[in-house]
């Protein structure tokens, strides 16, 4: 499957200088894309999932830099790429949409001028009328009713579920092949939120677009991801397809993130089991495995050395975790001896 | 798909961290202990928000240097006048019009003189008018030792010389004399008593010059513009003071009140804040002169306090009153602005359930966080007074002669500013350096007590 | 939008009506007569009285005087030019045109200085361009303006000879550039910080990466989106600065002895010519609120979302 890959990350490494030090942001994950697949990045604030999707679409800035790996998109190496070539790429291979609508769009310009803009950046020659009217068929495709009136409206007079509509209309104006979305519902009502993401699932669905959803939220990513990806501190921990991920998860703290989640479906009265310990100092970082301190089977091993990435099921599931050498030990000394 | 079965296969990209199973001990896959796990991650210092702030104030270089610039401005004006023999209002007749470091002629007589003697008290150097002795006894102190004399006539324009080494220590020339090269110095027979009711004489040892330079009547103008920094930064620390406590209560009174009550003073403000502040000032100076005047004539000889307002003179205390006037809206509308952003702080709310009472609620949260916003005001409140201190004062309508005020000196230098540009140049560069630092020092608290300003 | 408009100009009646008020009762708070001295006649003072209207109620004279005001008359100069209308002196004898002239001139520099300065700084942020910058604002922002108004007077007036010292009627050009530069010096490097630290502010907003994200050229992104909501902030100074540039022109004139309304109104306070005190600061009252109120209209042109209450913040 190796053709239709449309984005690879190998072995990324992202880090910031700060005055107070190197902070590790991202410390070698990898991960691959493929058409019409949604990735989803899950993990705690801090654990660098933002920040590779920066380094993917370029927005990373000083004193952020990527520091190592690669990514390739469309068999292209973006990393190389210079200024105008990113300019080019942005917005219109790769879109991105951010976290909070009510801070993205600029007051003083008309939506339907910013939307606009992002088409005619790209494409020099298209005419003013052109432009227009697919801005109004973009808001009307992301739900957004009377769009030919709300086109000449500031984004103040939008509430914050349309505002964020308008930037997903926004970012597919130009029909990107790959859209990351950086926790787009967090900052939303729970209600607008379930909107939100219907409205995506039926636009990916219709597009065939691929997606890098980034969120702390399992239950979005049940709904809307093929494959999760689980990051920690920097480290990707765990990563495989949904359905492998939630009903058999491997690493610790997967397991973890999925105890402490409130289930409507389960039907016994059970406690929510809250993952012990305070997120990772950066600047600080423990080591041997970054998710030792807080993890209930940490071992002597775990102290000193960073757990290896291990093939653990099918469809490329896999975990990096001591406990998994542990068992595969066991394995291969159960064989030996009988 | 066999849950069980599980496909250890490496997968791993950097070979660096694949382990060889033989290496690995059974003991390595023991479980860790608490402690164990404590150990791998160093705890990092939490540093409390006040010794945050001092940290990265002391970081700002700039700031630093500025603080270090104010104080030795401080000590310039304040006890600057202490270390020169001269004062702000002495005129001294035969040294008009010296540029720095310049000696009048007369000087340069007494300087040559104290090469070959020990000391000299020189009628010539002495200010005001008066610049003779009269007849009577005298006594001068010399290395503890004292050499009285009495004068039979008044001596005029003379120079009494001390020589410890000489027949005669005591001797007396004339100006003229000295000036012709002449040296008909004539002896002064001295007693080491002093007669009753002798006056004492201050011989001096050495000629401090005239670092600025002196204006026209004579005045050391190192000395004025000592004593005319020390008028600005007082105009400026109390008109600050008075700004930080009616604006501080003020706008923390309506914060907390809420409601029509807020809303009623906040339209206030902002009417106070449409009027055209240095018209009203003007106009006040106007207004007030006389009633002033007439008030200080009044009461200054019973009340220490109106003394010392009617020795600032009519323009400093309009200043004063427009200050406490207008001035203070800017204050007000920031701290209610803290207030208001305090009130809906999660903490607060959290003591308010706890059932704290307002007053500790006001003392413990709100009080600590304004203190920055104060302390920041309220120090880039002087440097704005003293910009209006002394621009009154260039014009003509701030203090009033004979203080002086930087203002003042300037405006005084005008006439002859083709001639002596320095009489400018010093007072100016005084007062940019006084603005300058303390506006440096606020930018410099600005950046430290609030965090969230990005960089 | 026009009923903005319309509310802004309803404030600004308003608001002269209360300075012209504050300023009638304010002169009459000086006691004993305005008018005369204590070496007055009883016929002298009589004579006034009737002549002033000074025997009647103080509503009355407040009504006279207002409605003076309104139809021009502001009353005649008792001490410097005795006798002669107040509304003469200040626009018929070319004081006012002069102030204006040297007012407007400065307040076009400051700003076409002021701005591409603080956008070439903020632009350049960390390099020799901007640290350069900055320590010359800040020192700009510290002399007092009477300072460097009496240093241009000597550097290129005296010593190197190239301006003229005495700008008595402004006659040639020339004679226009000391005093609208040193009137200008304050504001130009007020303006430079001003835009620099909005830039850098605007710079820093979420929309600002979004116009990244969508691929767009710098200086598109700098242009149209950074730098039209960083002028928000300068556009309001606009309002302090027009007090300032009148304040400041009180000290250009009597440095380079320009007889502008400025000098006069100085020399009328020190010599407490009542009606030229009151006419000139009516007048001079008047250019600022009208200043404020065309800056507040241009700042709803220029920021869709501000209603007539200022955010409270």
């Amino acid at each position: 499957m190796e053709e239709n890959k449309l984005l690879e990350i190998k072995d990324l490494k992202v880090s910031f200088f700060t005055p107070a030090g190197e902070v590790k942001a991202v410390d070698g994950i990898s991960y691959s894309l493929h058409e019409n697949e949604v990735m989803g990045i899950v993990g705690e604030s801090g654990s660098g999932k933002s920040v590779e999707a920066y380094s993917i679409i370029g927005l990373l800035q000083d004193p952020g830099r990527v520091v190592g790996g690669s990514i390739t998109f469309d068999g292209e190496n973006v990393l190389s790429y210079d200024k105008d070539q990113m300019r080019q790429f942005r917005g219109n291979k790769v879109s991105m949409i951010f976290q909070n609508p009510m801070t993205c769009l600029n007051p003083v310009y008309t939506i339907g001028n910013q939307l606009e803009e992002a088409l005619t950046c790209h494409n020099k020659e298209i005419s003013h009328k052109e432009a227009r009217d697919r801005a109004i068929e973009m808001l009307t495709l992301v739900g957004i009713s009377n769009a030919e009136k709300r086109i000449t409206q500031y984004p103040h007079e939008f509430s914050g579920g349309m505002r964020q509509r308008a930037m997903i209309a926004m970012a597919l104006i130009c029909s990107p092949k790959l859209l990351i979305a950086d926790e787009p519902t967090t900052a939303l009502d729970v209600t607008i939120q379930a909107q939100i993401l219907e409205l995506m699932k039926s636009i990916q669905k219709k597009t065939g677009m691929s997606i890098v959803f980034i969120t702390h939220n399992l239950g979005v990513v049940a709904e809307m991801c093929d494959r999760v990806s689980v990051m920690y501190a920097g480290h990707i921990v765990e990563q495989g397809d949904v359905n492998d991920i939630f009903y058999h998860p491997q690493h610790p703290y997967t397991k973890g993130l999925l105890r402490s989640m409130p289930r409507v479906d389960e039907l016994k009265h059970e406690r929510l089991i809250p993952i012990d310990g305070t997120p990772v100092d950066l600047l600080n970082p423990p080591k041997g495995c970054s998710f030792g301190p807080r993890c209930s089977s940490c071992m002597k091993v775990c102290l000193g050395k960073r757990p290896p990435m291990m093939n653990v099921g099918e469809n490329g599931h896999t975990s990096a975790c001591w406990l998994h050498v542990q068992e595969m030990k066991k394995e291969e000394e159960a064989k030996d001896n009988g | 798909m066999d849950i069980n079965k599980k496909n250890f296969n490496l997968f791993q990209l950097n070979t660096e961290l694949v382990p060889k199973l033989d290496e690995m001990s059974d003991s390595d896959f023991e479980p860790a202990s608490k402690d164990e796990k404590k150990s791998m991650v160093e705890m990092r210092r939490s540093v409390s928000y006040w010794a945050d702030a001092h940290r990265r104030f002391r970081a700002n270089k700039v700031s630093m240097v500025a603080l270090y610039v104010f104080i030795f401005m401080l000590l310039f004006t304040f006890v600057g006048p202490s270390l020169i023999p001269y004062n702000y209002s002495d005129q001294y007749r035969d040294e008009l019009k010296l540029g720095p470091f310049q000696y009048s002629e007369q000087e340069q007589r007494v300087r040559s003189l104290l090469k070959d003697n020990d000391a000299v008290y020189a009628t010539t150097l002495i200010p005001g008018s008066l610049t003779s002795i009269s007849a009577g006894d005298y006594y001068i102190t010399y290395k503890r030792v004292t050499y009285a004399f009495h004068i039979d006539s008044t001596l005029a324009d003379s120079v009494i010389i001390l020589n410890t080494a000489a027949q005669d220590p005591l001797t007396v020339v004339t100006d003229k004399a000295l000036k012709a090269g002449k040296s008909d110095a004539k002896a002064l027979a001295s007693t080491s008593a002093p007669a009753e009711g002798a006056v004492k004489l201050k011989a001096i040892t050495y000629v401090f010059p005239h670092v600025f330079g002196t204006d026209s009547v004579g005045r050391d103008l190192m000395a004025r513009c000592m004593y005319g920094g020390r008028v600005s930064l007082i105009v400026g620390i109390i008109a600050a003071l008075i700004v930080l406590i009616i604006g501080a209560t003020y706008g923390a009174v309506a914060g907390l009140a809420g409601g029509v009550t807020d809303f009623i003073m906040m339209r206030i403000v902002d009417i106070i804040y449409s009027v055209p502040d240095v018209l009203i000032v003007l106009l006040l100076q106007v207004i007030l002169k006389d009633p002033l005047q007439k008030w200080f004539d009044t009461f200054s000889s019973t009340n220490a306090f109106v003394r010392t307002l009617s020795d600032l003179g009519v323009g400093i205390v309009s200043i004063f009153i427009t200050f406490a006037l207008l001035y203070w809206v800017g204050m007000s509308r920031i701290i209610r602005g803290q207030v208001l952003q305090l009130k809906q702080q999660e903490y607060v709310t959290a003591a308010n359930a706890l059932g704290v009472p307002n007053r500790r609620i006001i003392k413990r949260h709100l009080l600590p966080n304004c203190v920055g916003q104060l302390v920041i005001t309220t120090c880039l409140q002087i440097p704005s007074a003293i910009f209006l201190e002394s621009f009154l004062s260039f014009l003509g309508l701030g203090v009033s002669a004979p203080m002086a005020s930087l203002g003042s000196l300037c405006s005084d230098a005008l006439d002859t500013i083709t001639i002596y540009p320095y009489r400018l140049l010093f007072p100016a560069v005084i007062l940019t350096i006084l603005v300058l630092s303390l506006n440096l020092i606020g930018d410099g608290l600005r950046d430290a007590l609030d965090p969230r300003l990005k960089k | 939008m026009l009923g903005y408009t319309l509310k802004r100009v309803v404030i600004a009646i308003l608001t002269m009506l209360l300075v012209a008020v504050i300023t009638f009762f304010l002169m009459n708070a000086v006691p004993g007569s305005p008018f005369l001295n204590e070496k007055s006649t009883p016929q002298q003072i009589a004579n006034a009285n009737a002549k002033y209207g000074l025997d009647k109620p103080k509503i009355v004279q407040l009504k006279n005087y207002l409605f003076g005001y309104f139809k021009g008359d502001m009353g005649v100069s008792l001490k410097m030019q005795k006798d002669t209308a107040v509304s003469k002196i200040i626009f018929g004898q070319g004081k006012f045109t002069l102030s204006i002239r040297v007012g407007v001139w400065s307040l076009i520099l400051a700003v076409v200085v002021g701005i591409p300065l603080g956008c070439l700084a903020a632009y350049n942020r960390g390099k020799w361009v901007d640290s350069f910058l900055r320590v010359f604002t800040t020192f700009g922002v510290a002399v007092p303006g009477f300072v460097v108004a009496a240093l241009l007077l000597i550097i290129f007036g005296v010593q190197l000879k190239w301006l003229p010292v005495l700008s008595q009627s402004l006659s040639t050009p020339s004679a226009y550039v000391m005093p609208v530069i040193a009137l200008a010096f304050y504001p130009s490097c007020y303006i430079a910080k001003l835009t620099r630290a909005s830039m850098l502010d605007a710079i820093n907003q979420d929309y600002i990466r979004t116009a990244r994200e969508k691929g767009l050229k710098t200086g598109k992104i700098i242009f149209k989106h950074a730098l039209r909501n960083s002028l928000i902030p300068v556009v309001t100074y606009l309002g302090p600065l027009t007090a300032g540039t009148i304040t400041g022109g009180f000290v250009v004139e009597t440095t380079f002895g320009i007889p502008g309304l400025g000098k006069y109104f100085i020399s009328s306070i020190l010599a407490r010519d009542y009606p030229i005190i009151m006419g000139t600061t009516i007048v001079l009252a008047a250019l600022i609120i009208i200043m404020n109120l065309v800056v507040d209209v241009v700042y709803k042109v220029i920021d869709p979302r501000i209603s007539l209450m200022k955010a409270e913040d």
